[in-house]
């Protein structure tokens, strides 16, 4: 094992070569690209011996990312916002086939207006597509997710592709300490492929990805797929207790800090949680109470570990990077749908808008959610979702209006 | 063409290996050619196919092959040979599937597909000299979601989107041209209705190692309105009035392998398809019928020139 | 409320059929819903098409399980498992039949507790003419059974669906559909509206636990080759390609290589034999058949074929 400094994007790469990938198909967007040239220039100088393909898309990408899991080799591939949209009919597509293999999503804010900073609306985009998703908030958790999403992926109670998701520009191209394991050692923890039933070869038919007509056999594929969605929160949890052994690092579904006696809990995905850590750190300080639960797994969606966490709390911030417009936050839809009609936990949720297309999140921020979430517990009542978003950025915008409007009337105009 | 081992009819093969009971038309010309193709690749294939009619062949729990089939999308079947063809070299190479296990890939789409929302993931896997064998049928338009207009219909006929007095306005894309332009190992077009010719070119593909592309014109009865049982001579009038060409792409050069000597008037073409009824009822389209006839004399003169 | 339930083959005009009686119903001032099953409609495939009418607002959606009237156009669907005619026919139901043999030769033959109705069958016109009166025959058919649509709104519903097909198609269509109605005056009224499906001592749904399989069974994959030969298209003949031995030269099997669907194979002796079973009845292979020697012969004339029952 050694530790040394890696992106994100880099801890994405040595965990594809650790989990000895064997097919890359690929395609370059902002903030992934540096994955794939890493992995390129790993298989150029004989470090690493896969066969990678540049498709025409990723559409194309993920259709022979498909392909080839399916034939029976270990597949790894890499994406981002525009990307994983244009590749959304291949998602639902590949995950019907069963296809294992792991994808790894570099999150970006979706066009319009076209931004290369993070959020969460492109990966949330393909939440009901039937992969499994991974949210990690450092990079050493990239690289082992990458190890965990194996094991998933391949274990014969699950067999579905899994999407391990980072984001982009805080863990893609921010550098961290990552203890990187010895491939020995993986290999203890990841055997190779086993591909079960999979695989075209002469001798044994195998018409793959058929058709169906009518409700009751769709029903029946698509309810064990779902079936098989839920098989991998245990399947997870048996690699994670693995995992440990092998490499010392232990992982929940949901990862809890300082929450068993707190009042107050932040709920947040991916890497803004560590922020979320620090307020609780200066919360606890300032005397407050105050706990963040993150799910590491969103799909399957671990929602007994939610629940259990957060019985007996008095109030939940859950602070969304993502926006579905004339909804509001996806994560607080997913919470609420989990906590409500249980008997004994009701806590306050208070929704949270933030850090959309990369804007930050203060810590002064952190507090004020954990005021007004507070307050809410105390009234009662909770309040409308709030939009983090400053007095200074909007006069900001104000200015930038002017401008743009100046501009227009010049051209409108003779 | 003496390399053959198809000389004569008789050569033919007598034995089918494509399964019965598939859910496609009666008459459906696609099919016809696809059995007669498949007859001669055999059963050491994997089938990639993408969204259209023939993705009905294989409804669970029912196939019509020997051999092996992936559905993919409508737009990324040649991705998707790409990732089979790739696993399967990576597996060869690692000696967990044995020279005898190897398969050949074969990409299977209609003309909706092969001329439009596919042909990025085409280009793209010519490029890359992915050995795969294509194969289209044409059969002119989006059959299987009712024959709307697609870019391979031909100029005036009436499909589902063109119903108006004069069919459709544009005119069918030369795919041929655009496919030989990527300058790969083998292009030809075949029609069912011509078995000679097409079983002499699939065994041409089939020996052949790279991007191997067949295009099938693939009568139409559904679509095209006529009685099945005219699926043959309808594609041997194609080839007969010149509509549809028969040629090949290989070795750099395009060669015709079968020249109608003496074409018949497309008329006679048009004429059994519903179709393209517009262009003599009430009254006869001669500005049409003649537009059309001209634009086929012109490539057979330009070819002679 | 309503239901009727057209069965027939694709081709024969069963969704014009349900079109026009929708529409004829709505002329009435009937509030209506109409539709064909969606999914691969291939000539000569069973397929159905339903039309409900009520005086009040339609609730109820789908495919119809309960009908008041079940038309049959095509009677050798009857007996196919696929075509489902007889799905939930109980005494109340009645069936009209597109038949040569008497209403009691089918009572008997299906042991139907309620009424059945023949239309009789026209003689032979295998053209598409003749398919498509099929459609508005039946549609006419149902106008009078349930005795609620007057001549005037049915024809002018026939003239609006008929539009797109021309003057002289409509008028064609016209005499066929006048003449059916007027045949079965007799049985005007014969269907009632049936009850709906009562809140109080249902049948409950026999739902299961659906447990977790693995992906080795529960993928939407064939691990087998050819199973597609268990399906039996050759159900969806209307024509049957008979070879004349005498006449045939045993050519180069012109008439095996054309078969689009390779429904003839080519014995030991050299002689094509037809797969009764799964030829869909194109008739390519008469076309084709350079000596003329097959020939096209109507299912309904047609002895039972050897091989019909079992696949090849
Ligand atoms: C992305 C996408 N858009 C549209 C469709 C609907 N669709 C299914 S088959 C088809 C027609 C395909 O046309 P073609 O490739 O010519 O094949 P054909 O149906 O004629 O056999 C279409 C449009 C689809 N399946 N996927
Ligand atoms: S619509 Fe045309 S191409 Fe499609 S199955 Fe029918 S005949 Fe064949
Ligand atoms: S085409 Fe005619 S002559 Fe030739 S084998 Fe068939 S039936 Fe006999
Ligand atoms: S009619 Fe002839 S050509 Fe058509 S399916 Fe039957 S055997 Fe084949
Ligand atoms: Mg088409």
């Amino acid at each position: 094992m050694t530790r040394m400094l890696l992106t994100g994007n880099g801890a994405a790469a040595w965990g594809a070569r650790l989990a000895g990938i064997e097919y890359l198909p690929a395609f370059p967007i902002t903030p992934q690209t540096e994955i794939i040239e890493t992995i390129a220039k790993w298989i150029d100088f004989g470090e690493l011996d896969c066969r990678m393909t540049t498709l025409d898309s990723e559409h194309s990408m993920i259709t022979a990312a498909g392909g080839a899991a399916v034939t029976g080799v270990r597949v790894f591939t890499a994406t981002s916002s525009q990307g994983l949209l244009y590749a959304m009919e291949m998602l639902y597509t590949t995950a019907g086939w069963r296809a294992p293999f792991v994808l790894v999503n570099v999150s970006r804010g979706l066009a319009s207006p076209i931004t290369l900073e993070p959020d969460h609306n492109d990966i949330l985009a393909a939440r009901d597509s039937g992969f499994l998703q991974l949210h990690c908030a450092t990079c050493q958790e990239v690289l082992d997710g990458i190890l965990l999403a194996y094991r998933m992926a391949e274990d014969g109670r699950v067999r579905l592709p899994v999407i391990v998701n980072l984001d982009g520009f805080y863990l893609s191209f921010t550098r961290e300490p990552v203890e990187v394991p010895a491939a020995a050692a993986v290999a203890r923890f990841l055997p190779p492929f086993d591909a079960q039933n999979l695989g075209f070869r002469a001798g044994a038919p195998l018409s793959e990805a058929v058709a169906v007509l009518g409700g009751s056999p769709y029903s029946y594929f698509r309810y064990q797929h779902h079936l098989a969605a839920l098989n991998a929160e245990a399947v997870f949890e048996e690699s994670a207790v693995a995992f440990a052994r092998c490499f010392g690092r232990s992982y929940q579904a949901v990862e809890a800090y300082r929450c068993d006696d707190a009042e107050l809990v932040f709920v947040m995905l991916g890497s803004f949680a560590t922020k979320a850590k620090a307020a609780v750190d200066c919360l606890r300080e300032a005397g407050q109470a105050v706990g963040l639960l993150r799910p590491l797994l969103l799909r399957p969606f671990p929602a007994a570990a939610l629940r259990r966490a957060l019985a007996g709390k008095q109030g939940v911030a859950v602070i969304d990077q993502n926006l579905s417009p004339g909804k509001g936050g996806v994560l607080y839809t997913e919470l609420a749908s989990a906590l409500y009609g249980q008997a004994d936990s009701n806590p306050m949720l208070v929704s949270f808008i933030g850090g959309l297309g990369g804007r930050d999140i203060s810590a002064e921020e952190f507090y004020e959610m954990a005021a007004v979430t507070r307050r809410a517990a105390a009234e009662g009542q909770a309040p409308e979702p709030r939009l983090l978003y400053a007095e200074a950025e909007l006069c900001e915008i104000k200015k930038w209006q002017a401008i743009a409007q100046v501009q227009r009337a010049k051209e409108g105009q003779p | 063409m003496s390399e053959t081992r198809f000389q004569t009819m008789k050569d033919l093969p007598s034995c089918h290996l494509l399964g019965t009971g598939t859910a496609l038309c009666a008459g459906c010309g696609g099919l016809e050619a696809l059995h007669e193709i498949y007859d001669i690749l055999g059963e050491k294939t994997v089938v990639v196919n993408a969204a259209g009619c023939m993705t009905l062949l294989a409804v669970y729990p029912f196939t019509p092959f020997r051999g092996s089939w992936l559905y993919t999308a409508m737009a990324s079947a040649p991705a998707g040979a790409q990732g089979v063809r790739d696993a399967l070299d990576i597996l060869l190479a690692k000696g967990r599937l044995t020279a005898e296990e190897d398969l050949q890939t074969v990409v299977l789409t209609g003309d909706g597909a092969a001329y439009g929302m596919g042909l990025s993931a085409t280009s793209g896997a010519i490029e890359r000299g992915l050995d795969f064998l294509y194969l289209c049928y044409d059969n002119e338009g989006y059959g299987n979601t009712g024959q709307q207009y697609s870019g391979a219909t031909p100029h005036g006929a009436r499909t589902a989107t063109s119903k108006g007095p004069c069919g459709y306005p544009g005119y069918k894309k030369d795919l041929f041209a655009i496919w030989a332009a990527h300058r790969p190992a083998y292009v030809a077009t075949v029609v069912g209705a011509e078995p000679l010719d097409l079983a002499r070119k699939i065994e041409q593909a089939k020996n052949r190692q790279g991007p191997r592309l067949i295009l099938s014109l693939a009568p139409c009865p559904t679509g095209w309105d006529f009685d099945p049982s005219e699926t043959a001579q309808i594609g041997r009038l194609a080839v007969q009035t010149g509509v549809w060409p028969l040629k090949e792409y290989r070795d750099g050069q395009v060669v015709h392998t079968k020249v109608p000597q003496k074409r018949l008037p497309v008329e006679d073409y048009l004429k059994r398809q519903g179709r393209f009824a517009h262009l003599f009822q009430p009254q006869r389209n001669e500005a049409l019928l003649q537009e059309i006839q001209a634009r086929i004399d012109a490539y057979w003169d330009n070819l002679q020139s | 409320m309503y239901r009727i339930r057209f069965h027939g083959r694709g081709g024969q005009g069963m969704k014009t059929a349900s079109r026009i009686l929708g529409t004829a119903f709505f002329n009435e001032g009937f509030e209506v819903q109409d539709a064909p099953r969606y999914g691969a409609e291939r000539r000569g495939a069973p397929i159905f098409a339903y039309v409900r009418a009520a005086r009040r607002a339609i609730y109820e959606r789908g495919v119809i399980r309960h009908p008041d009237l079940v038309i049959v156009a095509d009677e050798t669907l009857v007996a196919m498992p696929a075509a489902a005619v007889l799905q939930g026919v109980d005494a109340h139901c009645v069936v009209l039949i597109h038949s040569r043999e008497p209403a009691p030769v089918w009572q008997h033959r299906l042991n139907l507790a309620g009424p059945v109705v023949i239309l009789p069958l026209a003689e032979e016109r295998e053209d598409r003419l003749a398919l498509r009166q099929i459609g508005t025959a039946c549609a006419a058919a149902a106008a009078r059974l349930v005795g609620v649509v007057a001549w005037t709104a049915l024809e002018q519903a026939l003239r609006d669906e008929l539009a797109a097909l021309g003057d002289a198609l409509v008028e064609a269509n016209l005499g066929p559909a006048r003449r059916v109605y007027d045949f079965l005056s007799p049985q005007q009224g014969c269907v009632a509206p049936g009850p709906v499906v009562a809140a109080e001592g249902y049948v409950r749904p026999d739902w299961v636990e659906l447990a977790f399989e693995d992906a080795r069974v529960s993928a939407p994959a064939i691990h087998a080759a050819l199973t597609s030969e268990q399906v039996q298209t050759g159900q969806w003949r209307t024509l049957r390609p008979v070879i004349d031995c005498a006449r045939c030269k045993g050519c180069w099997w012109v008439c095996s290589t054309f078969c689009p669907d390779g429904a003839i194979q080519v014995d030991e002796s050299g002689r094509p034999r037809i797969d009764y079973a799964h030829c869909k009845g194109c008739m390519v292979c008469a076309a084709q058949c350079p000596h003329h020697a097959i020939e096209a012969i109507p299912e309904q004339d047609a002895p039972p074929a050897e091989d019909e029952r079992g696949a090849k």
